[in-house]
């Protein structure tokens, strides 16, 4: 049988790349990040593997201090370009990088799925979808928002994206540390419980946003 | 004995993580004010997963590992008000700050000779390497710091006001060496229980002071 991170690529790009034309034009931006975003996760899948083969297999060392910097980097690169070449929009950059944060957990959820198909459960679903999902997401809108300063303020974005990237790596490591444990539960929550205080927020400045753009217009 | 002061570590910076978050991020607040509420956030985290990797796997692995990042995080987030927001306002690059500026080098000086000192004893290791890419990020935000508690106030009292925070800042940037310092030697075990504990009463006092500080900007 052929690889089958590639087979699940494929099958997924293809329908959504042949999607694209037809969509409008924000929507297309969207898309478009989801696909980087499921692209990266076939990268990242190659690297961590040759990776995990240097570390001797040591899953857990791996996957708790390596993977979480890597994928992270490898994330935040194509917001990083988004953000120099095309716009530094805060909105449109923190919408870019959730999507880029989700591609990439949907080919992940594929892949391990693949890789344990006798074992997974309904209650395995639930937890990567709201484990995985929101932390590859979180993570992603945090450096998306640092990289929002790129042309504004300078001085702000080197030091500010790189701690918002370092804080990202350790929310990573800490999930993967969990799901890893005895206290998978743990794990399942804390994306959660991080995830609502945000959509709180975010959607408590929202209506002030909107009033101020229509005043500007 | 490393498990339970992690995990105290942890709560004293999620206690002022929460308090900043409360305090600053309901209203308006300055940017300058939500990036060091960030960088307490951001030691909590690190502080999190080593309490975490001692709970799961019993030690952290390695010469590197992802809490180290935690620190480092911190004292980029503190480097980054200072540098990026409050220090274009206090200094305008004019030889009138220029003894200060000279005399503020000071701190990331002394942070140097501590780690020179590891290294002198420790020899050249990984381990030493990681621990002096941490003590760089410290040695920046600490100038700063040093700076801005000793730097004239010319206006509006700006940083007269955030003596205090500085200070605390710059004890803590200290206290982290001196962790780096007790870990590496295998001092006696109250040795590292006093750093730690100073650390946490450090972590308690960061954000009430910065806020006492920052109340006589608007008043």
């Amino acid at each position: 049988m052929d690889n089958l991170s590639y087979i699940a690529f494929i099958c997924l790009t293809v329908s959504f790349g042949f999607m694209l034309p037809l969509m409008e034009k924000k929507t297309r931006r969207i898309m478009s990040f989801m696909l980087v975003g499921i692209f990266s996760c076939l990268f990242i899948s190659e690297l961590n593997g040759i990776l995990l083969r240097h570390f001797n297999n040591d899953t857990f060392f791996v996957t708790t201090t390596i993977t979480p910097i890597t994928e992270e980097i490898i994330k935040m690169l194509p917001i990083l370009y988004y953000a120099i070449v095309i716009s530094d929009d805060r909105n449109e950059l923190t919408t870019n990088a959730y999507a880029v944060g989700v591609g990439f957990a949907v080919l992940e959820n594929i892949v391990i799925l693949t890789q344990n198909i006798e074992n997974v459960t309904i209650l395995w679903a639930l937890a990567r979808g709201f484990g995985a999902g929101l932390v590859h997401g979180i993570c992603t809108v945090s450096v998306g928002f640092g990289i929002s300063y790129v042309k504004k303020r300078r001085k702000l974005f080197y030091c500010g994206t790189f701690s918002l990237l370092f804080t990202s790596i350790i929310y990573h490591a800490i999930f993967n540390t969990l799901v890893q444990s005895k206290y998978q539960y743990l794990g399942i929550l804390l994306p959660i419980v991080t995830y609502v205080p945000i959509v709180l927020l975010m959607r408590n400045r929202m209506p002030k946003r909107i009033t101020a753009k229509t005043e500007k217009e | 004995m490393y498990l339970a002061l992690s995990i105290a570590l942890t709560v004293c910076a999620a206690f002022g993580f929460n308090y900043g978050l409360f305090r600053f991020f309901r209203g308006k607040a300055a940017l300058y004010i939500r990036m060091i509420v960030f960088a307490i956030g951001c030691t909590m985290l690190g502080r999190l997963f080593e309490a975490l990797q001692f709970l799961v796997n019993g030690q952290l692995s390695g010469s590197f590992h992802v809490g180290m990042l935690g620190i480092i995080g911190c004292f980029m987030f503190l480097f980054s008000a200072n540098f990026g927001q409050m220090d274009s306002i206090v200094d305008d690059g004019s030889k009138q700050f220029l003894k200060t500026r000279i005399i503020a080098l000071a701190a990331p000086i002394v942070v140097a000779a501590m780690w020179i000192g590891l290294v002198v004893s420790k020899g050249f290791s990984a381990s030493t390497v990681a621990l002096g890419v941490e003590a760089i990020f410290i040695a920046q935000a600490a100038y700063y710091h040093l700076k801005h508690l000793i730097i004239k106030d010319v206006d509006y009292g700006l940083i007269k006001s955030i003596r205090s925070y500085n200070l605390v800042a710059l004890i803590y940037a200290f206290l982290c060496m001196a962790e780096m310092l007790v870990k590496s030697f295998n001092l006696p075990a109250v040795c590292i229980i006093i750093v730690y504990v100073l650390q946490c009463i450090v972590l308690l006092a960061f954000v009430p002071v910065l806020e006492r500080g920052v109340k006589k900007w608007t008043t």
